[in-house]
């Protein structure tokens, strides 16, 4: 079970596992950390020129935390465009993931949401600070592990 | 906003027309300390001393507010945009912590006194305050300020001291010290609606620890 960009990776010797395919068969690879700006440079070369989405979240209690990235290929004269969706995997004791900010600008606030709620650092992100909580905030909210600060909120009333 | 949070309190003013209480903590200078904090506790106790001998029967064991004294002449400093034009709050209905200081009478907002903190105890007067209740959340704010000294004064952690003295307060009108005030501008009970027969402490969880 091995799609076509992963047989084009191993063409090119180039690291990674595959996870399947999501229920839409689009393919799904995992990449390490360490490898993965220069795999983001190689795919943008490769033609994936345009990031859908990029989300993150945290596989398990105690786990490790989970960047994904959706890269679309976006060219004329096409209406089923190649999708690719890779998963970088960070521990949680020190999630730090190089960012692919200067190969798809478009992903400079997704990064930024992703380092509010989860943590996740973003190596070369050039402004990276929370974007949602207060900057003062402590914590991670979105970790599974977070525990809510017992603040009172106007929905006391009732 | 690298200060630190400190232990010094004060109660600055009293306003009895409105009920709105203004009460500021100092940090802890790291020279003089033991000084400025004796010298600041006898101009307290003989500056306000018909409201601290009223308080004896709090509770023993509740820290006694350590008040700042009044100040004349406060000016509104560092408000302007060149200074941010914001300031360091936490803001709820009943509590609104400013790290501040505010003169109780004409409301100037010196901000460049942001060793202070002022509490504002409830100025849209829900409740019924007699001079007891609000020195035990006095008390309670100042065991709060000691609590976390050293702690950076930022947002989040005045949001802590005041979600705690919001939960305090309910904890008083759960238990019956004060009450809802029925003349009050807006009457929502956003406490809770007043109930017949309701016991705080059948709803209270056990301690783990007891």
């Amino acid at each position: 079970m091995q799609g076509h960009l992963s047989a084009w990776l191993v063409k090119h010797g180039l690291i990674h596992r595959s996870l399947g395919f999501d229920y839409q068969g689009i393919e799904t690879l995992q990449i390490k950390p360490g490898d993965w700006h220069s795999i983001a440079v190689i795919l943008y070369v490769y033609g994936y020129n345009y990031l859908r989405s990029q989300c993150a979240y945290d596989v398990a209690p105690g786990g490790l935390l989970a960047s994904v990235y959706h890269l679309t290929r976006i060219e004329y004269g096409v209406d089923q465009p190649e999708e690719v969706c890779i998963k970088v995997f960070a521990s949680r004791r020190d999630p730090r993931i190089p960012s692919v900010f200067w190969v798809w600008k478009s992903v400079d606030f997704q990064e930024r949401e992703s380092y509010d709620m989860l943590g996740i650092s973003y190596d070369n992100h050039p402004r990276l600070k929370r974007i949602l909580m207060p900057e003062s905030w402590i914590g991670w909210p979105l970790r599974k592990d977070y525990i809510a600060p017992n603040f009172y909120e106007i929905q006391d009333a009732h | 906003m690298a200060a630190a949070l400190s232990s010094m309190a004060s109660m600055v003013g009293w306003k009895a027309t409105n009920r709105t209480e203004t009460f500021t903590s100092r940090r802890r200078y790291n020279n003089g300390f033991s000084v400025r904090g004796q010298q600041q506790v006898q101009e307290s106790t003989s500056l306000q001393q018909e409201e601290v001998k009223e308080d004896k029967p709090v509770k023993k064991g509740a820290t006694e507010p350590r008040p700042v004294e009044p100040q004349t002449n406060v000016e509104s400093k560092n408000m302007g945009r060149e200074y941010g034009g914001q300031w360091l709050s936490s803001t709820t209905r009943h509590v609104r912590i400013f790290a501040a200081y505010i003169d109780p009478e004409t409301c100037a907002f010196d901000q460049t006194q942001m060793d202070k903190l002022t509490l504002i105890l409830d100025p849209t007067d829900e409740f019924v305050w007699t001079t007891e209740t609000c020195t035990m959340v006095y008390s309670y704010f100042q065991e709060l300020v000691d609590h976390y000294e050293g702690a950076p004064l930022t947002e989040y952690t005045l949001r802590l001291i005041g979600s705690d003295i919001e939960h305090y307060i309910r904890k008083l009108l759960y238990e019956g010290k004060i009450q809802y005030n029925m003349n009050a501008r807006v009457l929502n009970f956003s406490m809770g609606k007043p109930r017949i027969g309701f016991n705080y402490n059948e709803y209270q969880l056990e301690d783990v620890n007891q």
